[in-house]
């Protein structure tokens, strides 16, 4: 495979992470705390394109906003279970009830679906389209432009909107935020929804690729925690580079060494730069106040 | 542990029974007690079956003291408890059941192989903050997992590794599964003993300060990354100790061992025990690993099961068994206050120059930028022995970071600055504070869940030398932290909070906490004392007398330092003042003149008067 091909192929796969990755800041931005069960509910995406696809006989694409609705539900629910019961504790409890949130999630696949890897529908049907040294699948092209529209989306909702403003109030200083009259539960509780939404489509946008299982969810989780490190924390723009650099390097390491070699490559390479970094790549380095 | 106990004895009639029942009424002893009675009765009727289960809780219970360093004392998420656990039982694994060593050899090796790669990995890892401490551990923890899955020659791969043998010590095998039982209680009970040696006392009690503010810590002369890299190493010792008596109970050992759901046993333990305990570490191991294996049978529906289980547990039980049991008997059974500690005056700090009149304190030419803003431009002050002088200026101007940067808790960018003959420029917070120099915060950074007295104290933990080997030399004894209580007691007479000695800091009024944080920057009779804004929130009557304690300070000798807005409050108090605008000094001199200066009046009103 040419080295273009590889990059071609690691920028799907980086709109796919970026994806996972933007559900993930929105949430860590809103509370604070790490969502370990953001993974899971990418796969829950993943199943519920397969669930949706075998019931209604269109392409995938037109099905997205129908994925998302229903987990824009689950999201809610997460964090009415997982969230706002353990919100004044510290960061490490929010953490721990996410991880338990994970395995009850990936339980319930394995008992209600199977153990078994699934792959879902495409999003549309066609044949690859050559563009010079590069061949892309509609499967791609699709991938790469709703990633872009929800990208692009995110940045209109956040900068552009009343409620985005609200959310960035809720995201900078909750209490303030409150004391001003946002009410900030409702948004959480609607930042947790936008973030499984936003998970559910990259599961379902995934689930023809890159396949669907019970446990899948964990590295994307990992994979999101690590984007978001290096993105500098919740910075939107920083996690979406982290994701696309992730892939890139999964891509084309696992092109020239075995992809256990790669995988380890990225936790090392995650070290290094926290070693070099602390702060992340593309973090400020923020003076402690006392 | 608990925080709150704060070492009051209770005076019972001279009874028999009362000093029994006093021992059982405080700290762990009285769950403990009841554990160890009802492990005995259960112990005796087990089965082959239920003697392994209880071993490998054991092993669990080893496990989840350990991370309760890391976690719950230095307050970081490690996820990489398990790592060290896999490390400890594929050494074993790898050692006994490959190479055929006996335990002799095998068990002080896993023990020192996670404390080892700790140790190795600390001083990358321990600086980062929380989500990337996390993080960081994580990836070392699924590296890990990635060596041990690829090695295949070495470790069986994905199989793991089988016939492991029993524990044994120079060819003397421990076979029975009752013999093995109590061969890991006993490890249990002696790592238990151990971490209650560490951590009970004034050292025990610096990490809840630590964890809460680690600058806060160190300018009260505590050396927090050393705490840190302490709690990191001793959690992956425990744990490979762990690891190592699992592999020789049960025989095999797989990468499951090493990885996330491990780890997440690991954090449920010590959620559902109580994290601040150790009791509660060994209560949560055994409840986990006999509520998995009791709900085996329905395989991935007991996962739910076990997921529900314990996220309701989070919710609704949030110190744990433990901590709230201890909380039902802290309110039947509240501590009267019946302070054991005789007042007892600290040596003064570096004496050698107690009896020099010269210059205490000289900052020289100092700047300090923070990205564009220049907080401060070449900033010039001098104290002698038993002055007190007045820091003011607007908001803004930098008083807060001249003193920070003077406690050591910033790097000025240029100048110098000697202390008590010492060049201070470049010295760590905790080493400047050790040479005499303690403060106060702008915010009140008190452990609220601790009592006044051991609060106060906790200004002796740096000074005092708490550390793992004053907890070591104390054996069976717990000297450094009623030598500190004495001390403290005296601290505490000084600022007049001695009536409420016994009462968690939480629930006291603002004007008293204010006092108990001077008395705890005093205790350690400190040459120089820095007070960031200490009349803030008192209201008329309380900024008199601590007026009043302040003079009495100085006139023993203590050089004071006061931030302060409250010119008022300072013309009572201070023989000099400084006025401080946009981070330069722009008036120095006697109250008078300083407050009749048309550059500080211009400063103070912003226009030209």
């Amino acid at each position: 495979m040419s080295i273009l091909q590889l990059v071609a192929n690691g920028l799907v796969l980086g709109a796919v992470y970026a994806l996972v990755t933007l559900g993930f800041v929105l949430v860590v931005n809103a509370t604070g705390a790490v969502n370990f069960a953001h993974g899971d509910l990418v796969m829950a995406g993943g199943y519920a394109a397969i669930l949706f696809g075998s019931w209604i006989k269109l392409p995938l694409l037109l099905l997205l906003p129908l994925v998302a609705l229903a987990m824009f539900v689950l999201g809610v629910l997460v964090c009415c279970v997982a969230y706002f019961p353990l919100m004044k504790r510290p960061p490490s409890t929010v953490f721990i009830s996410t991880l338990l949130t994970g395995i009850i999630l990936q339980n319930t696949y394995v008992v209600a679906i199977g153990p078994e890897v699934k792959a879902g529908p495409p999003l549309l049907q066609g044949s690859n389209l050559p563009l010079g040294p590069v061949v892309l699948s509609p499967q791609a092209i699709a991938t790469v432009m709703v990633a872009a529209l929800l990208i692009g989306g995110q940045y209109l909702l956040f900068f552009r909107t009343p409620l985005g403003r609200q959310l960035r109030a809720v995201a900078q200083d909750r209490e303030m935020a409150m004391a001003i009259g946002i009410p900030a539960f409702r948004l959480i509780a609607i930042t947790f929804g936008l973030g499984a939404a936003l998970a559910g489509v990259a599961g379902a946008v995934l689930s023809n690729q890159f396949f669907v299982s019970p446990t899948g969810g964990v590295s994307l989780s990992i994979y999101g925690y690590i984007a978001v490190v290096i993105g500098g924390w919740g910075s939107i723009f920083g996690a979406v580079a982290g994701a696309v650099i992730i892939a890139l390097f999964q891509v084309v390491a696992s092109a020239f060494v075995p992809y256990t070699v790669a995988t380890g490559g990225l936790y090392v390479a995650l070290l290094v730069i926290l070693f070099f970094r602390p702060q992340g790549l593309f973090g400020e380095r923020i003076q402690r106040r006392v | 542990m608990s925080v709150s106990s704060a070492g009051y004895e209770q005076r019972g009639a001279p009874t028999l029974l009362a000093q029994p029942l006093r021992w059982l009424g405080h700290g762990v002893n009285l769950p403990l007690a009841l554990g160890a009675l009802a492990f005995a009765v259960y112990a005796g009727r087990a089965g082959a079956y239920e003697l392994r289960l209880l071993s490998v809780a054991g092993a669990y219970a080893i496990l989840v003291i350990g991370y309760q360093f890391i976690f719950s004392y230095a307050g970081a998420a490690s996820l990489a408890q398990s790592c060290f656990f896999g490390l400890g039982a594929y050494m074993t694994g790898v050692l006994g059941a490959t190479y055929g060593f006996g335990s002799e050899i095998t068990l002080p090796l896993s023990i020192l192989a996670p404390g080892l790669l700790a140790a190795a990995v600390a001083g990358a890892v321990l600086r980062l903050e929380d989500h990337y401490f996390s993080l960081a551990t994580l990836a070392i923890t699924l590296l890990v997992t990635l060596v041990v899955t690829q090695w295949l020659s070495v470790t069986g791969g994905t199989n793991g590794l089988s016939g492991i043998p029993s524990f044994s010590l120079f060819g003397q095998t421990v076979a029975s599964r009752y013999d093995t039982m109590l061969l890991v209680w006993g490890f249990v009970v002696a790592a238990a003993l151990l971490a209650l040696l560490i951590l009970r006392g004034l050292y025990g009690r610096a990490f809840h300060l630590m964890r809460q503010s680690r600058p806060v810590a160190s300018a009260l002369g505590l050396d927090t990354a050393r705490m840190r890299f302490s709690a990191f190493v001793l959690s992956g010792c425990y744990g490979g100790l762990a690891g190592a008596l699992t592999a020789h109970v049960t025989h095999v050992i797989s990468p499951e061992q090493v990885g996330l759901p491990l780890m997440i046993t690991c954090l449920t333990m010590t959620v559902i025990g109580g994290r601040m305990s150790i009791a509660g570490g060994i209560l949560g191991a055994l409840l986990i690993t006999h509520l998995q294996e009791q709900f085996r049978f329905l395989e991935y529906y007991a996962f739910i099961a076990y997921g529900v289980a314990t996220l309701t547990f989070l919710v609704l039980v949030p110190n744990g068994i433990v901590g709230s049991l201890e909380a039902i008997r802290n309110r039947l059974l509240p501590t009267t206050a019946d302070p054991i500690a005789e007042p007892t005056v600290a040596p003064a700090l570096d004496s050698h120059f107690a009896d020099q009149g010269e210059t205490l304190l000289e900052v020289d030419g100092v700047s300090k930028a923070f990205g564009g803003i220049q907080a401060l431009s070449d900033v010039g002050l001098a104290l002698r022995r038993g002055e007190i002088v007045g820091l003011i200026g607007p908001n803004g101007s930098g008083k807060t970071t001249l003193i920070n940067i003077i406690s050591g808790l910033y790097d000025s960018d240029a100048g110098r600055l000697t202390f008590a003959g010492h060049d201070i420029s470049r010295l760590a917070a905790f080493r400047i504070a050790r040479l005499g120099m303690m403060r106060t915060f702008q915010h009140i950074h008190l452990v609220d869940e601790m009592s006044v007295l051991d609060n106060i104290a906790l200004g002796w933990a740096g000074v005092g030398g708490a550390g793992l080997r004053q907890a070591f030399r104390a054996f069976g004894r717990n000297d450094s932290l009623k030598q500190a209580r004495d001390y403290a007691l005296t601290a505490a007479r000084a600022l007049g909070v001695d009536h409420c000695l016994a009462d968690p800091c939480g629930a006291l009024p603002y004007g008293t906490r204010r006092r108990v944080e001077v008395a705890r920057a005093l205790i350690a009779a400190p040459k120089l004392l820095l007070l960031d804004e200490p009349a803030a929130g008192l209201n008329e009557e309380e900024q008199r007398d601590l007026a009043q304690r302040i003079k009495a300070i100085a006139a023993t000798g203590t050089a004071v330092l006061v931030v302060e807005h409250n010119l008022v409050f300072l013309a009572a108090l201070a023989e000099r003042l400084v006025c401080l605008d946009q981070g330069r000094v722009i008036a120095a001199g006697l109250p008078t003149e300083v407050r009749a200066d048309l550059k500080v009046i211009e400063a103070y009103l912003g226009t030209a008067a």
